[in-house]
C-alpha cells in the first residue's frame, strides 16, 4: 500500500475538505472575523483532515502489504489467506471473508478436479490392462495362423500396441504421483528389448543398428526409459526409410559426473527453424507432415518423463544429413558408496 | 519332453499360447481350477510355469509367494502391467524371468529356452551324431578334430540343434540373435550360416543344414 497512491485515491475527501474550508473563510471574511480566529481554524482544519486520511491509512496499510508481499512470495497464490490474520476494519473484514469463500470454493474444485483426474487415470490405466489383452491375442493368433496373416497385420498390431503405450506413458507422466521407480538398471538390457522389439522394422528396411560401448550401468526406470528410446527409435526408422545405406547407431559416452546414451542415424534430419520446437506438445513440423501418421507426442511425453527422471534430453540435427537424440544420466556418488 | 503349466485366465489367450507352446515340442498343461491351484500344481508337476498376474481368486504374486513355500519350478510371470514395481515384487518372491504383453511370441519361446537351460545344468553340451557341442566354450569337436565357431554362428547352430527336424525360420534365428545382442542385418545371416555350413562340411558333415526356401532352414 503506497501512500501516494492511498492519497490520490482520497483526493476528493481533500477537494471537499478544502472547498469546506475556502467557504469557511469565506464567510468568516465577510463577517470580518479576526485573523487569528481565521488561522487558528486553518490550523485545526488542517489538523483534522489529516489525522483523517492518516489514522485509516495507517489501520489498513499491515493487512494490504502483508497481503500484497505474501501473494509474492508464496508459489501458491491461491493459499495467501493462510498466511495472514484477519483484519480488524470492516471494509479488510469484508475483503478476508469474500477471499476465503472464493479460496474454499476454489480449493474444492481442484479437489474435485484432481479426484476426477486421479479416477480417469486409473481407468486409462486399466483400460490399457485391459486393451493388452485381446493384443496379446491377436499377436499370439496372427504368429500360429502364418498362411492367414501376412506380415502387414504384424506391423499393424505393433503400431497399435505402440498408440496403446503412448498413452499409458502420456497418463502416467501428466500424473502428480510418482509412478516410477530409480535402479541401477542394466543399459544392455534396455537396448536388447528396444532392437527386438523394432527387428522387423530395422531389418524390412535395411537399416543398420549398430550398438556400441552399451555394457553400463545407469540409473534410472527400465520401462520407462525403455519407452522413452522406443519412441526415439521410432522417429528415427520413419526418417531414415529410403535412405542408402542407412543406420541408426547407439553408443554411450562416460563423463566423471554423468553418462550420455546418444542414438544417431543418418536419416533425414530436421530443418534447423524446427528444431527448438521438437520437443512440444502436438509438434508435427514439415517432416511430421511428409510422412504423415505424427502425432507430435512421442517427443513431447520422452521429454516430460526425461524430466521426472532427472535426465537431459537434447537432439541436435543436420538437415538431409544427421539426427543425434542424447539423453544424460546423472552418476550419484552416493549410490556408489552404498554399494 | 519339458512340460509346460499355462496359468492365466483368458480363454484365446490359452488356447493359442497352448498352440504355440505345442508347435514347438512342449507338453502343455492348463491350470483350469484355480482355487486350488497349488494342489494342482504339485499334482501336473510341470518343468515350467506361465503364470498371469492377474487370475482370478488367488492374485498371481500370492500365488507364487504360496509356490515358492513348496516347489522350485521355473516360473514366468506373464503381465499386462508394464510396471518396474510389478517386476521387482515379481522376482523378489522368486519369479525366474518377467515378460508383459503383448509378448512377441519368439521372444517368449526364446525365454522359456533359457529358463530351461539354466535349471537344467548339463544343457551346455550338446550332441548331433559323433559331435560334441561345446556351447559356451564355442567348439565343436569329433574324435581328435575340432573347429571353433563364432558366437554368431553358435547362437545359429545351437538354435538349429535345439529344433531338430523341425523348420527353423529366418525370424526366429534373427530374433535369437539379436535377444544376444547381435544386432546383424540379412546379409549377415546369409553369410554366417554359409560359414556355418563349410565349417561343418570340414568336420565331414556336408549339407545337413538345408534350406527351406522361403521358410527357413532345418537340421536333418
Amino acid at each position: 500500500m503506497k501512500f501516494s497512491k492511498y492519497i490520490k485515491d482520497n483526493l476528493y475527501k481533500i477537494i471537499i475538505l478544502v472547498l469546506s474550508y475556502l467557504i469557511t473563510l469565506l464567510i468568516l471574511l465577510a463577517f470580518k472575523v479576526e485573523k487569528e480566529v481565521v488561522v487558528s481554524l486553518f490550523i485545526i482544519y488542517i489538523i483534522t483532515t489529516s489525522t483523517l486520511l492518516i489514522i485509516p491509512y495507517l489501520r489498513k496499510r499491515k493487512f494490504y502489504k502483508d497481503l500484497t508481499h505474501n501473494i509474492e512470495l508464496i508459489d501458491q497464490a491461491y493459499l495467501v489467506l493462510e498466511t495472514i490474520n484477519k483484519p480488524d476494519f470492516y471494509e479488510g473484514e469484508l475483503l478476508y471473508d469474500a477471499l476465503y469463500e472464493i479460496n474454499k470454493s476454489y480449493i474444492e474444485n481442484i479437489n474435485k478436479i484432481k479426484e476426477q483426474l486421479k479416477d480417469f487415470k486409473e481407468y486409462i490405466e486399466m483400460w490399457i490392462h485391459e486393451v493388452k489383452v485381446p493384443l496379446s491375442s491377436l499377436t499370439l493368433i496372427s504368429n500360429n495362423h502364418k498362411n492367414k496373416f501376412d506380415k502387414k497385420t504384424k506391423k499393424e498390431l505393433k503400431r497399435l500396441e505402440n498408440y496403446v503405450e503412448q498413452v499409458l506413458y502420456y497418463a502416467r507422466c501428466e500424473n502428480a504421483e510418482k509412478d516410477y521407480l530409480i535402479k541401477e538398471t542394466d543399459l544392455k538390457e534396455v537396448i536388447k528389448n528396444i532392437g527386438l522389439k523394432n527387428m522387423d522394422d530395422l531389418l524390412e528396411n535395411k537399416i543398420d543398428f549398430l550398438v556400441d560401448n552399451v555394457d553400463i550401468k545407469v540409473l534410472t526406470d527400465s520401462k520407462w526409459l525403455e519407452f522413452i528410446l522406443g519412441q526415439i527409435i521410432n522417429n528415427s526408422i520413419k526418417y531414415t526409410k529410403n535412405i542408402k545405406s542407412s543406420y541408426i547407431k547407439i553408443y554411450t559416452k562416460e563423463e566423471k559426473d554423468k553418462i550420455t546414451l546418444n542414438i544417431l542415424d543418418n536419416g533425414i534430419g530436421i530443418k534447423p527453424s524446427d528444431l527448438p520446437q521438437v520437443f512440444n506438445k502436438s509438434f508435427t513440423g514439415e517432416n511430421g507432415r511428409k510422412y504423415s501418421s505424427s502425432t507430435g507426442m512421442g517427443l513431447y511425453i520422452a521429454k516430460s518423463m526425461c524430466e521426472k527422471l532427472g535426465h537431459t534430453i537434447t537432439i541436435n540435427s543436420k538437415y538431409n544429413e544427421y539426427t543425434l537424440v542424447s539423453i544424460t544420466f546423472a552418476k550419484n556418488k552416493y549410490y556408489d558408496v552404498l554399494k | 519332453m519339458q512340460k509346460i503349466l499355462i496359468i492365466e485366465d483368458d480363454e484365446i489367450i490359452k488356447e493359442e499360447l497352448s498352440t504355440l507352446l505345442k508347435n514347438n515340442n512342449y507338453v502343455v498343461e492348463i491350470l483350469e481350477d484355480f482355487k486350488n491351484a497349488i494342489e494342482k500344481i504339485k499334482e501336473i508337476s510341470p518343468n515350467l510355469i506361465l503364470l498371469d498376474i492377474s487370475i482370478p481368486y488367488i492374485n498371481g504374486k500370492s500365488l507364487l509367494k504360496e509356490l515358492r513355500k513348496i516347489s522350485n519350478t521355473p516360473v514366468i510371470m506373464v503381465t499386462s502391467s508394464n510396471n518396474e514395481t510389478d517386476e521387482a515384487l515379481s522376482i523378489s518372491y522368486g519369479a525366474d524371468d518377467y515378460i508383459t504383453k503383448p509378448y512377441n511370441p519368439n521372444i517368449l519361446l526364446l525365454r522359456i529356452g533359457a529358463v530351461l537351460k539354466r535349471t537344467n545344468i548339463n544343457s551346455n553340451i550338446l550332441f548331433y551324431k559323433d559331435l560334441k557341442i561345446n556351447i559356451s566354450k564355442g567348439i565343436v569337436s569329433k574324435e581328435n578334430e575340432e573347429i571353433i565357431l563364432t558366437k554368431n554362428e553358435m547362437i545359429i547352430f545351437s538354435n538349429l540343434l535345439n529344433h531338430q527336424n523341425k523348420i527353423v525360420t529366418r525370424d526366429e534365428l534373427m530374433t535369437d540373435l539379436w535377444n544376444n545382442l547381435e544386432f546383424i542385418n540379412d546379409n549377415a545371416l546369409t553369410v554366417n550360416i554359409s560359414r556355418l555350413r563349410t565349417k561343418l562340411k570340414s568336420l565331414g558333415y556336408d549339407n545337413i543344414i538345408e534350406t527351406r526356401k522361403k521358410v527357413g532352414y532345418i537340421l536333418s
